[in-house]
């Protein structure tokens, strides 16, 4: 499988005045394959946000490598983000812009060839089923109209990597489905998605991976099934806190694992 | 290619920031009402500081060029030569200059007819004419004396003492000087105005909207961004500006018309190619978009550390209190135009709009104030830039590793 996007030993430090310098991430490395879905798991203050910006090239990390469809986000940022689509934990849409202006403007903000622009916003509109509110003011739409809008604008240059901070945090169960189904068929079409939730129910429902991330560090990765096996629960909720209470344990485990 | 894709990309940015702008009620609304509230009492301020007559020092001189044109009151020169430190010269050249006050005194039916010319925009002239009409009526009185004694007539029949009044700049200048002083300080107040609000919206508001992190991530430059918002917000700030400097020239000049149709029962025709002419309007319009370009940079670097717009609001408002006054200085009479006028940003513009006005073309001022400027934003974007393309400031976390350095540097020296 092609290797999309391999962390290496990433580690970013904050300044606090309280706490002094703080580890938001602690030498965290995994590797997502094309067409996979990795879901990124932790509690609010994991570091899941922090990681994810630097995957975007939003902050640059203290130390530790990042390499986005064989781009190094150091060395190559531009490349980077011309080879992705980020979906910040927010809709994050200019509130007095019509969806319809917000696809077409982010279209041409990534270089999306001009003269096929008009076409490829129509068509997302259609697909995300848009049409009736693509030239309201996004201020005036509901959450969930606002989300879809916002994964429309990030693939609209047709990224291989889909970076999804939270997509269905505070939508209700209708629209978090519909987004769901937008991403597993975004998945089908061949990209790679990165997907960080604190909500363990749908990470179990869309992601081919997982990694459970705690307090900066990676405390495992794996598919469910892997999951289940090193802690011996069944239920996503149950592996997650039999992971960060028994952090040290699991690590010896699958050391002993990858020996044998 | 690579240049125009690079323009194209740029001009998009800009024209979403602007339309972000322009589509929000609030701002606009800010931006227009509030100096339309200003008018008002702007005009009131600046008629009462006209109406002032500022304090004589004791060596302050005036010319007094008198023309005599009847011998029988030859002696009026002793009378007014008893004023302090008037100059008096006798003449008969009527050469009115706004240097001095020109006293013609003719006889009307037996009795002296006074005809002054004088610059009544000149505070010490009017003081120095409060005097002279004293002394002008106490000799009329005189004269009046005598010709009542030597005639039958009742006293209330003379009971008239008349000075004709000219004043020397004439309708149109006297008004192109008020509108010189108008029209620079509050086109510079509407353009603060305007790049205060949009430096907040583009910077502080889109942190809090979270849109600046969401552009971050496509394939522009920090740096191309960063431009951007201070272009759009240097235009924003110019239309304000242009706006409310149109909108305030016709109330003005309204207003004006207006009073001189209750008092002078004549309507006022300004000529307004004296301020609507291509040089004007070229040398006005390239001189404010260098100043509120300096402007939009250090609004958009201060509101930039600001996570929401309440605290850009908050942290822009010293920068809009001390260039507001900077532009204030303008409507002092006293202050000239010098190289120190030119270095000082904000004022030397107001300064150089200000001579514009009144055709007063002092190049070498010009230049160095438009230099000055240009050194100015120079140093401001070798200063601010490398802030404003901090991660930490760019996403909404002030604290930079600039400021820790000081606050580990004051920590330090605390301890000590």
């Amino acid at each position: 499988m092609e290797e999309k996007i391999v962390i290496k030993n990433l580690t970013k430090e904050f300044y606090d005045e309280q706490r002094g310098t703080v580890k938001a991430v602690n030498n965290l490395s995994f590797t997502a394959y094309a067409g996979e879905i990795f879901g990124l798991l932790g509690p609010n203050g994991a570091g899941k946000t922090t990681t994810l910006r630097m995957m975007a090239t939003l902050m640059k990390p203290n130390e530790g490598t990042i390499s986005i469809n064989g781009f190094d986000t150091a060395q190559n940022a531009q490349n980077v983000r011309k080879s992705m689509g980020f979906l910040s934990a927010s809709t994050a849409l200019y509130p007095r812009l019509s969806p319809r202006e917000i696809i077409t403007y982010f279209a041409n903000l990534n270089g999306y060839p001009e003269e096929n622009t008009k076409e490829r916003v129509e068509e997302l509109i259609k697909h995300f089923d848009i049409t009736k509110y693509a030239d309201t003011l996004s201020e005036k739409l509901s959450t969930g109209m606002k989300q879809i809008t916002s994964i429309a604008r990030t693939i609209v240059h047709d990224p291989p990597v889909l970076i999804l901070d939270e997509p269905s945090s505070g939508l209700d169960v209708i629209v978090a489905q519909k987004i769901h189904e937008h991403i597993v068929d975004l998945k089908n079409q061949g990209k790679t998605i990165i997907f960080s939730s604190h909500n363990m129910g749908e990470v179990e429902k869309v992601c081919d991976r997982i990694g459970v991330i705690n307090n900066g560090k990676l405390l495992t990765t794996g598919t469910l099934n892997e999951l289940r096996e090193i802690t011996g629960k069944y239920y996503m909720e149950e592996i997650f806190i039999y992971l960060v209470q028994e952090y040290e344990s699991v690590k010896q485990k699958k050391i002993e694992t990858s020996n044998d | 290619m690579l240049l125009i894709t690079k323009i194209y990309t740029m001009n998009t940015l800009i024209r979403i920031y602007l339309k972000d702008l322009l589509r929000n009620k609030y701002t606009t609304m800010m931006v227009i009402l509030v100096p339309i509230l200003l008018y008002p009492m702007l005009y009131w301020g600046i008629t009462q500081f006209l109406m002032v007559k500022s304090g004589l020092t004791d060596n302050q001189e005036i010319n007094l060029s008198l023309d005599i044109r009847s011998e029988k009151f030859s002696s009026i020169k002793d009378s007014i030569a008893t004023i302090h430190n008037f100059s008096i010269t006798e003449t008969s050249n009527e050469n009115f200059n706004k240097d001095g006050i020109y006293l013609i005194v003719t006889e009307v039916d037996s009795l002296p007819y006074y005809t002054v010319h004088l610059d009544s925009t000149n505070s010490i002239q009017k003081q120095f004419f409060g005097k002279l009409e004293g002394k002008l009526s106490d000799y009329y009185d005189l004269q009046l004396g005598g010709r009542i004694d030597a005639s039958a007539y009742d006293n209330e029949y003379f009971d008239t003492f008349w000075i004709d009044k000219h004043n020397i700049d004439g309708e149109y200048e006297t008004m192109t000087k008020i509108l010189s002083m108008i029209i620079p300080l509050m086109s510079i107040i509407t353009i603060i105005a305007g790049i205060g609000t949009g430096a907040v919206e583009l910077t502080a508001g889109h942190t809090e909207d979270k849109t600046t992190e969401t552009t971050l991530t496509t394939s522009l430059s920090r740096k191309k961004i960063i431009m951007a918002k201070l272009i759009a917000t240097n235009i924003y700030g110019l239309i304000a500006g242009i706006l409310n400097f149109t909108f305030l020239t016709f109330v003005i000049l309204q207003i004006i018309n207006t009073l001189m149709m209750q008092f002078a029962g004549k309507s006022f025709d300004f000529d307004w190619s004296l301020i609507f002419n291509i040089k004007v309007i070229l040398i006005t319009f390239l001189s404010l978009s260098i100043m509120s370009h300096m402007m939009s940079l250090i609004f958009v670097a201060a509101a930039g550390f600001a996570t929401k717009r309440k605290e850009g609001n908050i942290l822009i408002t010293p920068f809009f209190m001390a260039f507001m006054m900077m532009s204030y200085v303008v409507i002092i009479p006293a202050i000239e135009p010098s190289l120190v006028i030119s270095m000082v940003p904000v004022l030397n513009i107001a300064m150089m709009i200000k001579l514009l006005l009144v055709n007063d073309l002092q190049l070498v001022f010009f230049a160095e104030s438009v230099l000055f400027s240009i050194v100015w934003m120079f140093l401001l974007y070798k200063l601010l830039l490398p802030f404003m393309l901090e991660e930490e400031i760019i996403l909404g976390n002030s604290n930079t590793s600039l400021i820790k350095q000081i606050k580990g540097r004051f920590a330090k020296w605390k301890k000590k």
